[in-house]
């Protein structure tokens, strides 16, 4: 289950993937491709009410 | 047609020489179904107290809807005897469930691109029907189900096989009709799964066998045994194969080579290695490391990264020393390459080149596109 999602920026500070935190602990870092599932998983967690993105900026 | 001279040689070969001799053998991949002789196995080999949704062996999840018991899947060597295979697929059931609610599924599947699929010619006049063969043991006899589900036009059909011995290795083939309607895309997307149906609700199974292509939710798995009744159930497969036309042809086995790098397409990893470099790159700042990853294979799509931690997992090595460092994704863009981003408790000098080392058996960085 996924536990908390945040924006991550690259070296040129764009928004370029997600860092996802599951309640057991795994990391993934997951690109913006709506062709990985992990992204259509982002995708619909974040539709639910409730859940919200960190965004800390680059 | 008999050949009768090749080059300067006259030799006569019988037309019947020709089918059964020289062509007998020969590797087309008119197998759909990747690593269906279970021999790849990148994440691991045995996985405990699966409650949801693994990857068993390459390619092969098993999948559960609700709660259809607790499982230990893997690969496993018990294999049926004299017919070339090494490995196969096990689901062990640890803890029962005997009564599924309504809406629980229980499967082993394997996903399949639409850009793979074209020739089936699916949702067009011409299109083909397909046939499923694969060698199936368990304890518990009885209905099984095998299904196509077609993701792009929700459609699916179904064939049961039976398991007639308990501890048996039988051969089993069904054939699934050809489906005019609902093309597959031509895309990497998940458009077609081969599912064993191993348990289901009345909600997947409370109507009649859907053998042709059908909408119908309650037709999908109608006899289907449950598999997760008792813990001493278990169920192998391998030597899966799904083909064009309506009978099975021989196993086509694939070089080992072959086999991971079409499997490397949707996941590939580095692990279990030590003193492996997986990345090459420099020191952008005193304690930031950023480094260039090359993809073994273009992969299906652009993967998610993970890498996990733990003391010395992994150093980052310069001309100045070497420093632990912690893993994470800086550029994920594209399907041949990323960058990573390692970051050092303690300064090195920036500007410096350098690796990336993973220094422990514990150690794994994983790219996964699968479907």
């Amino acid at each position: 289950m996924i536990n908390t999602i945040e924006k991550k920026y690259n070296l040129e500070n764009t928004f370029n993937n997600y860092k996802v935190t599951y309640d057991n602990g795994t990391i993934k870092f997951v690109p913006l491709d709506e062709a990985n599932t992990d992204y259509q998983a982002i995708q619909e967690w974040s539709a639910i009410e409730g859940n919200n993105i960190i965004d800390n900026g680059a | 047609m008999a050949i009768t001279r090749i080059g300067n040689i006259a030799s006569t070969i019988p037309d019947d020489s020709i089918q059964n001799a020289k062509f007998s053998n020969i590797v087309n991949f008119k197998n759909i179904i990747i690593n269906g002789d279970m021999n790849i196995a990148q994440r691991g080999t045995s996985f405990t107290g699966q409650t949801s949704a693994n990857y068993i062996v390459d390619r092969f999840t098993q999948t559960i809807n609700g709660a259809m018991g607790t499982w230990t899947n893997g690969q496993s060597t018990e294999v049926p005897t004299g017919q070339g295979f090494a490995n196969s697929l096990i689901m062990d059931c640890t803890t029962a469930d005997a009564s599924p609610a309504a809406s629980d599924i229980l499967w082993v599947q394997q996903r399949i691109e639409g850009q793979n699929l074209q020739y089936l010619k699916k949702g067009t006049a011409n299109a083909e029907s397909t046939t499923a063969s694969f060698w199936v043991r368990s304890n518990k006899t009885g209905t099984y189900i095998a299904e196509l589900e077609d993701r792009d036009n929700s459609r699916y059909v179904s064939q049961s096989y039976t398991i007639s011995s308990a501890d048996t290795w039988e051969k089993k083939t069904v054939t699934f009709p050809a489906d005019t309607s609902g093309a597959f895309g031509n895309d990497n997307g998940d458009s077609l799964r081969l599912n064993f149906w191993l348990g289901a609700g009345t909600d997947w199974s409370s109507g009649t066998l859907g053998t042709t292509w059908h909408t119908t939710a309650a037709n999908r798995a109608v006899g289907q045994v449950n598999l997760a009744d008792s813990t001493a159930n278990d169920w192998y497969v391998t030597g899966v194969q799904l083909e064009a036309g309506t009978s099975a042809s021989d196993f086509e086995f694939l070089p080992y080579d072959v086999n991971l790098a079409r499997c490397q397409r949707y996941f590939q990893t580095f692990r279990g290695g030590v003193d492996i470099d997986i990345a090459n790159g420099g020191m952008g700042a005193t304690t930031s490391f950023v480094g260039l990853v090359s993809y073994l294979v273009e992969m299906r799509a652009t993967p998610t990264f993970t890498a996990n931690s733990g003391t010395d997992y992994f150093r980052v090595y310069t001309t100045a020393g070497s420093n632990p460092v912690t893993i994470a994704a800086n550029n994920l863009t594209g399907t041949r390459t990323m960058t990573l981003n390692a970051t050092t408790p303690s300064s090195l000098t920036a500007g410096q080149a350098g690796t990336i080392r993973c220094l422990s058996a514990s150690a794994t960085v994983d790219f996964s596109s699968e479907l």
